[in-house]
C-alpha cells in the first residue's frame, strides 16, 4: 500500500510535467497542424534558463530572495525565455513554410530541434545541472510535507503538482473564456474561414507559440527542481509529451492533460511493479494500442476530410 | 485522333496560345527550364542515358583507393558509400512514398544487430555470408512491415510519432537487452563484439591489411550500392513506383484510381527498412562490433540532411547529398579544414546572396576593414584580447583579423553565440542599405564565434551545421540540389 | 437489371442529412446527369458510390452485387471510376505517368519482377504506355507531344480537367462518374466537353454519370436527368420534364438558369 501511494505520487509528478509538454504540442498542432518536434528542446532550454536565473539569484545555498519568491521567479523567467524562443522559432523556421508542402515544416522542425540541442551542448557542455533544491531552507522542501499512511509526500512534489494544475486551469480559462482563446479555437477549426472572419491569423499563431512554449518552460523548471537536467533531455521529453498528446487526442486540451497523466501512471507503475528498464516498452504498447483501436485518441474527434 | 469540334480545331495546341490560362501555363513551363548556355549543357547531358552515368560514377568511385593510399581516406570513402545506401533506402520511403519515417536508422540497427547475432561468437552462430545477408534483409523488411501495420491508416504525423518512438524503443531494448528474461541477448550498452567479417568467394574479407584499411569492403559496398541503385530505379519506373509517387501526391485520388494505398505504404516502408538492414550488415561486418548508440537521433538527422540536401525523390540527388555531407562532417572534425570550409562558405554565401557584384565588393571590403579596425582597437585596449594568435599559415592570417583571446571569459561564448543568432535573424528581416550595414558586423561576429567558440568543440559544432543546413534548405530550396521542383496545391 | 442501383441510400454528417433515402438506377451505356443547387449532396453521392464514404443506410449494387463496405480501390477495380470536382491530379508527376498510374488495378507485375525487368513485365509496361497514349490521344493534340513529359502542375485548368478524365478512363471502367467536368471552362471549351462526353460513350462504351451546373451541357448530353435538393431526389426524367418541374425551379430559385431554360 505504501509503495502504491509512493508510486501514485510519482505518477502525478511525472504525469503533470508530461501534460504540460503535451499541451504545447496540442495547442500548436491545433492551429498550425504542425508537429513541433523542437518543443522538447524548448522544454530543455527552459530547465537551463531556470538554472541560470537561480545562479544569478545566489543559487540554492545562498539565495537573495525568499524561497517562495525564488521558485516563482525562476519559473516565470523560464516561461518568458521559452516564450521568446518559441516566437523566434515560429517567425524564422515555420512561418516561411506555412504554404509549403506538409512535410517541409516537419523537417524544418527536426532541424530546429537538432540545432537547439547541439547549440546548448556547445555553450554549456554535457554535464548535468543540479538545482540542489535540498539546500533551500535546510531541506524543508523534502523533509516537510503531507503524510498519507506511512508515506510522507514532500512539499516540493506538492508544489510541482499544484503548480502544474494551476497552469493548466489558467490555460483552460485563456482558451475557453477570452476573445483570443476564441480566435484560437476558430483558427484551429478552419484557418481560412477564420481569416475571412477578420481574425489576424499571424497574431493567433504567435500567441499560441507563446502559450505552448511558456508551458514547456514551466515544465522544464518543474522537472529540473527534482532531477538534474542535461542538454540531451529534450529528445525523450519531447517524445513522451508528443505521445501523451496523441494518446489524449491531438488538438484537445483536456486530452493532452489526460494523456500526460496516463503516461505518468504507466511509467511509474511499470517502474515500481515490473522493472525500471521496460517502461518505454509499456508506453509504446499503449501508443500502438491507441493507433489500432482509437487513432483519434481519447478525447479527439475523428478526422473527416472533405472531398 | 483529332478534335471533334470546330471551336477546338481553331486553337492550335502548340502554336501561340489563345486564352489567358493557356499562356500562363506555358509561361510557367518555360520558367522551369534554364535558359542560355546552361540549358544547352543540360540538354546535352540529358542525352546520356542514366546507366552510362551510373557506370561512370562507379568507375570514378572505384578509383578512390587507387589514387588514395591513406587508410583514413579509404575508410571515409567506405562510410560515404554506406551513407549513399542509407540515403537510397530513405528516399524510397520519404521521396517516393511521401511517408515521414523517423525510425529509419533503427532498421539500420536492426540489420546490424541481426547480422551480429547470426554471425558472431555471441551465440556461437556463424551463418555463411551468402545466407546471413539475405536473412537479415528479410528480417529488416518484416520488422518494417510490422511497424507499419498499426500506422497504416494514419496520416504522416501519426506515422512520424510511431516511428520516432520505435527509434527510442530500439535504444531501450538494445541497451537493456543484456538482462531480458534473465538472458543477455544484446550485450547492453557494451554491444556485441567479435562479429565475423564477410566471407565471400572462399575468403574472409579482412578489414586491415598490413595496418592499412583494406579496400575489399569498399568494393563490396560499392557493388551493393550499384545493385540497390539499379533495382530501386527499376521499381520506380514500374507500376509500383508510379503508385508510390501517386500516393505521395494524393492518397485519396490514388485509392480512387484503384491503388491499394495502405498496402503500398507498407511496401514502401518495408522496402526502405530492407535497404537499411542490408547496409547494417556491411556496417557490422566491417566494424566487427555494434553498439546501440550508433543508431540514434544524430544518425537519423544526418541521413535526412543528405536526402533533403540532394533532393528527396531523386536518386542521383540523394547520392549527391551523401557525397557532400559525409566528407563535410569528416572535415569539420579537423579545425584546419573546418576553418577553410567556413570562410569559403561565408564568402560564397554572401556572393550568391549579393547578386550584384558591387554589393558584394562593398560588403567584402567593409567587412575586412571593419575586422582590422576591431582587431586593432582590441589590441589597443587590452593586449590579452588578441593573445590567442597562432603563427603563420591561414590560421595565423585569420588571427590578424579576428579577435582571439587566449582565455575566454565564461560569459563570452553564450553571449556572442546568441548575439550572432539574433544578428543573423535581424539581417534576414532588413532590406537594402540597412541590411548591408547590419551584415558587416554580423559577418565579423560569425567569424569571431567560429574561431573562438565553435572550433573548440567540433562535435556539437558540426551537428549545429547539419541542423542549420536542414532549416535553411527547407526555406530556401526545399527541392534540394537535384530534386524536381515540387508544388502542392491544397 | 440496372448496371448500377442505389436503394434507400442515406448519409448524415452529425445532424446534417446530406443524402437521404436515395433510390437511383443507371442502365448500361446510359448518360445520366445529376443536378441540384450547391450543397445538394451531389458530390457526396459520388463519394458514396466510389466507397470514400460508407452509407449509413441502404445498399449500392453494381451488376446486382453489393459494393457497400468495399475499399475505394476495390470498387475502382470492379469498374467504377471518377473525376474530382476539386481536381486531384498527381501534380508532380508527368502527364503520361498520371494516366499510367491509373492502370495499376488491372496490371500485374510485382515488385520483384519489376526489379528484374522480366520480359513479361516489360511487355506489360509497353501495354500500359500504349494505353496512356490512347487515352490521352482522345483529347486530340491537347495532351500530346511535348506535354507528355511535363509535370501535371504545368497544365492549364482546362487541360487538367481533361487529364482527370483521361486518368479516370485508364482504370478501364464500366461506369464513369464525372464531377462538374465543365467547371471553370470557357464557352468554347464547354461546348467541346459536351461533345466529348457523348464521344466517350461511343468510343469507350462507358455508362456515364455527370454532375453539372451548366444547363446547356446537361441538355446536350443527358438521356436522363436526376435533380437533388438537400439530399433528396426531387425530380427525375427527361431534361425537359425536370427543367420545368416546379420543385426544381423552386430549388434553383434565384439561380435563373433553370427558369430560363
Ligand atoms: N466530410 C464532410 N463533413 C461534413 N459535411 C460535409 C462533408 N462533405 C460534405 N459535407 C456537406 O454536405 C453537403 C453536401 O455537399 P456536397 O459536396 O455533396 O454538395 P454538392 O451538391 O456537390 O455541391 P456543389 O454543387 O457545391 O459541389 C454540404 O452542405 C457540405 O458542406
Ligand atoms: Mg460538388
Amino acid at each position: 500500500m505504501d509503495q502504491f501511494t509512493q508510486l501514485t505520487v510519482d505518477a502525478l509528478t511525472l504525469g503533470s510535467v508530461y501534460a504540460l509538454i503535451a499541451l504545447g504540442y496540442t495547442l500548436i498542432y491545433g492551429v498550425l497542424k504542425l508537429l513541433n518536434f523542437a518543443h522538447g528542446d524548448v522544454f530543455m532550454v527552459g530547465s537551463f534558463i531556470g538554472f541560470g536565473v537561480l545562479q544569478l539569484l545566489g543559487g540554492t545555498d545562498n539565495p537573495v530572495v525568499p524561497v517562495w519568491a525564488l521558485l516563482v521567479i525562476i519559473t516565470f523567467a523560464a516561461m518568458a525565455g521559452c516564450a521568446t524562443l518559441g516566437v523566434v522559432i515560429e517567425r524564422f523556421a515555420y512561418r516561411p513554410l506555412r504554404d509549403a508542402p506538409r512535410i517541409a515544416p516537419l523537417i524544418s522542425a527536426l532541424g530546429v530541434s537538432f540545432f537547439l540541442a547541439n547549440s546548448m551542448q556547445l555553450l554549456f557542455g554535457a554535464d548535468p545541472r543540479n538545482y540542489n533544491t535540498f539546500d533551500l531552507s535546510n531541506g524543508a522542501l523534502y523533509l516537510r510535507g503531507i503524510d498519507i499512511g506511512n508515506v510522507r509526500v514532500p512539499l516540493l512534489r506538492i508544489i510541482t503538482i499544484v503548480a502544474a494544475f494551476v497552469l493548466m486551469v489558467l490555460l483552460w480559462f485563456l482558451v475557453n473564456r477570452t476573445r483570443t482563446g476564441k480566435a484560437m479555437r476558430a483558427t484551429s477549426f478552419d484557418r481560412e474561414a477564420a481569416a475571412m472572419m477578420g481574425i489576424d491569423i499571424d497574431r493567433v499563431i504567435v500567441f499560441t507559440f507563446v502559450l505552448g512554449s511558456a508551458l514547456a518552460g514551466a515544465a522544464g523548471v518543474l522537472f529540473a527542481v527534482r532531477v538534474p537536467t542535461t542538454v540531451s533531455i529534450g529528445f525523450v521529453a519531447g517524445l513522451k509529451g508528443f505521445t501523451a498528446a496523441v494518446i489524449g487526442g491531438i488538438g484537445s486540451i483536456p486530452g493532452a492533460m489526460a494523456g500526460g497523466l496516463i503516461l505518468g501512471f504507466a511509467e511509474s507503475y511499470t517502474q515500481g511493479y515490473v522493472s525500471t528498464k521496460w517502461s518505454d516498452l509499456v508506453v509504446f504498447s499503449i501508443l500502438i494500442a491507441f493507433m489500432i483501436f482509437r487513432p483519434q485518441g481519447l478525447l479527439g474527434r475523428p478526422d473527416i476530410s472533405k472531398v | 485522333m483529332t478534335d471533334s469540334t470546330p471551336h477546338s480545331s481553331s486553337i492550335p495546341a502548340s502554336g501561340p496560345a489563345v486564352g489567358q490560362d493557356e499562356w500562363v501555363a506555358r509561361h510557367a513551363a518555360r520558367r522551369l527550364m534554364p535558359v542560355g548556355p546552361l540549358r544547352t549543357v543540360e540538354e546535352r547531358l540529358r542525352i546520356v542515358p542514366w546507366w552510362a552515368w551510373l557506370v561512370l560514377f562507379i568507375a570514378a568511385m572505384s578509383l578512390l583507393p587507387v589514387v588514395e593510399s591513406s587508410g583514413y581516406v579509404r575508410r571515409v570513402g567506405f562510410d560515404t558509400v554506406l551513407y549513399m545506401l542509407l540515403a537510397l533506402g530513405l528516399n524510397v520511403v520519404v521521396g517516393w512514398g511521401g511517408l515521414l519515417d523517423l525510425g529509419y536508422v533503427a532498421f539500420y540497427g536492426v540489420g546490424a544487430y541481426a547480422y551480429a547475432l547470426l554471425d558472431s561468437d555471441k551465440f556461437g552462430v556463424h551463418l555463411p555470408t551468402l545466407v546471413a545477408v539475405p536473412v537479415v534483409v528479410v528480417i529488416g523488411a518484416v520488422v518494417g512491415f510490422l511497424l507499419g501495420l498499426p500506422s497504416r491508416r494514419l496520416t504522416g504525423d501519426y506515422l512520424a510519432i510511431v516511428t520516432l518512438f520505435f527509434l527510442q524503443l530500439f535504444q531501450t531494448v538494445m541497451t537493456n537487452g543484456d538482462s531480458a528474461f534473465g538472458h543477455n541477448l544484446t550485450g547492453g550498452p557494451n554491444g556485441i563484439l567479435r562479429i565475423d567479417p564477410l566471407h565471400l568467394f572462399g575468403h574472409d574479407l579482412t578489414v586491415q591489411h598490413q595496418g592499412v584499411f583494406a579496400v575489399s569492403y569498399f568494393y563490396v559496398a560499392l557493388g551493393f550500392f550499384a545493385v540497390v541503385f539499379v533495382a530501386l530505379r527499376f521499381v520506380n519506373s514500374s507500376r509500383t513506383g508510379r503508385a508510390w509517387r501517386s500516393l505521395r501526391e494524393d492518397p485519396l485520388a490514388a485509392e480512387a484510381m484503384g491503388m491499394p494505398v495502405n498496402w503500398l505504404k507498407l511496401m514502401s516502408f518495408s522496402f526502405g527498412a530492407a535497404v537499411a538492414a542490408l547496409t547494417g550488415t556491411l556496417f557490422a561486418a566491417l566494424n566487427a562490433s555494434v553498439f546501440p548508440l550508433t543508431f540514434y537521433f544524430v544518425l537519423l538527422i544526418t541521413v535526412y540532411t543528405m536526402v533533403i540536401l540532394g533532393g528527396s525523390g531523386s536518386q542521383p540527388g540523394v547520392v549527391a547529398g551523401a557525397l557532400i555531407i559525409s566528407p563535410l562532417l569528416e572535415m569539420l572534425r579537423d579545425p584546419g579544414k573546418s576553418r577553410i570550409i567556413f570562410f569559403a562558405v561565408l564568402i560564397g554565401g554572401v556572393g550568391l546572396a549579393a547578386r550584384r557584384s558591387r554589393t558584394l565588393g562593398v560588403a567584402a571590403a567593409a567587412t575586412i576593414a571593419f575586422g582590422f579596425a576591431v582587431h586593432e582597437l582590441a589590441r589597443a585596449i587590452d593586449a590579452s584580447w588578441v593573445s590567442g594568435e597562432k603563427a603563420g599559415g591561414f590560421a595565423g592570417a585569420v588571427d590578424h583579423w579576428v579577435v582571439h583571446p587566449a582565455q575566454l571569459a565564461s560569459w563570452i561564448p553564450p553571449v556572442s553565440y546568441i548575439g550572432l543568432i539574433a544578428a543573423t535573424l535581424l539581417v534576414t528581416t532588413l532590406h537594402g542599405r540597412l541590411r548591408l550595414v547590419a551584415l558587416v558586423p554580423t559577418l565579423y561576429l560569425s567569424a569571431f564565434v567560429w574561431e573562438n567558440v565553435m572550433l573548440a568543440k567540433p562535435e556539437p559544432a558540426r551537428y549545429i551545421v547539419l541542423g542549420l543546413i536542414l532549416i535553411a534548405l527547407m526555406i530556401l530550396r526545399p527541392n534540394g540540389l537535384l530534386g524536381e521542383r515540387r508544388v502542392e496545391i491544397v | 437489371m440496372a448496371l448500377l442501383e442505389l436503394q434507400g441510400v442515406s448519409l448524415a454528417f452529425g445532424g446534417l442529412k446530406v443524402v437521404h433515402d436515395l433510390d437511383l438506377q443507371v442502365e448500361e451505356r446510359e448518360i445520366v446527369s445529376v443536378i441540384g443547387p450547391n450543397g445538394a449532396g451531389k458530390t457526396t453521392l459520388f463519394n458514396l458510390i466510389t466507397g470514400i464514404y460508407r452509407p449509413q443506410a441502404g445498399d449500392i449494387m453494381l451488376d446486382g452485387a453489393s459494393i457497400v463496405g468495399l475499399e475505394p480501390h476495390q470498387i475502382s477495380r470492379r469498374g467504377i471510376s471518377r473525376t474530382f470536382q476539386t481536381l486531384r491530379l498527381f501534380l508532380n508527376m508527368s502527364v503520361k505517368e498520371n494516366v499510367m498510374a491509373a492502370a495499376y488495378g488491372h496490371t500485374r507485375a510485382g515488385i520483384f519482377r519489376s526489379m528484374l525487368r522480366t520480359p513479361g513485365m516489360r511487355r506489360e509496361e509497353r501495354e500500359i504506355e500504349a494505353l496512356a497514349h490512347e487515352r490521352l490521344a482522345f483529347f486530340g493534340e491537347r495532351l500530346m507531344g511535348y506535354r507528355w513529359d511535363q509535370p501535371a502542375f504545368s497544365l492549364s485548368y482546362a487541360n487538367r480537367r481533361r487529364l482527370e478524365i483521361a486518368r479516370a478512363t485508364a482504370t478501364n471502367p464500366r461506369i464513369l462518374l464525372l464531377d462538374e467536368p465543365a467547371a471553370g471552362m470557357n464557352p468554347a471549351e464547354t461546348h467541346e466537353i459536351t461533345e466529348l462526353i457523348a464521344k466517350l460513350r461511343e468510343d469507350g462504351g462507358y455508362t456515364i454519370l455527370v454532375i453539372e451546373h451548366d444547363m446547356h451541357v446537361v441538355e446536350g448530353i443527358s438521356d436522363r436527368v436526376v435533380a437533388l435538393d438537400h439530399g433528396i431526389k426531387i425530380a427525375e426524367g427527361s431534361f425537359e420534364s425536370v427543367a420545368t418541374n416546379e420543385k426544381v425551379v423552386e430549388a434553383y430559385l434565384g439561380l435563373n438558369t433553370a427558369a430560363t431554360k
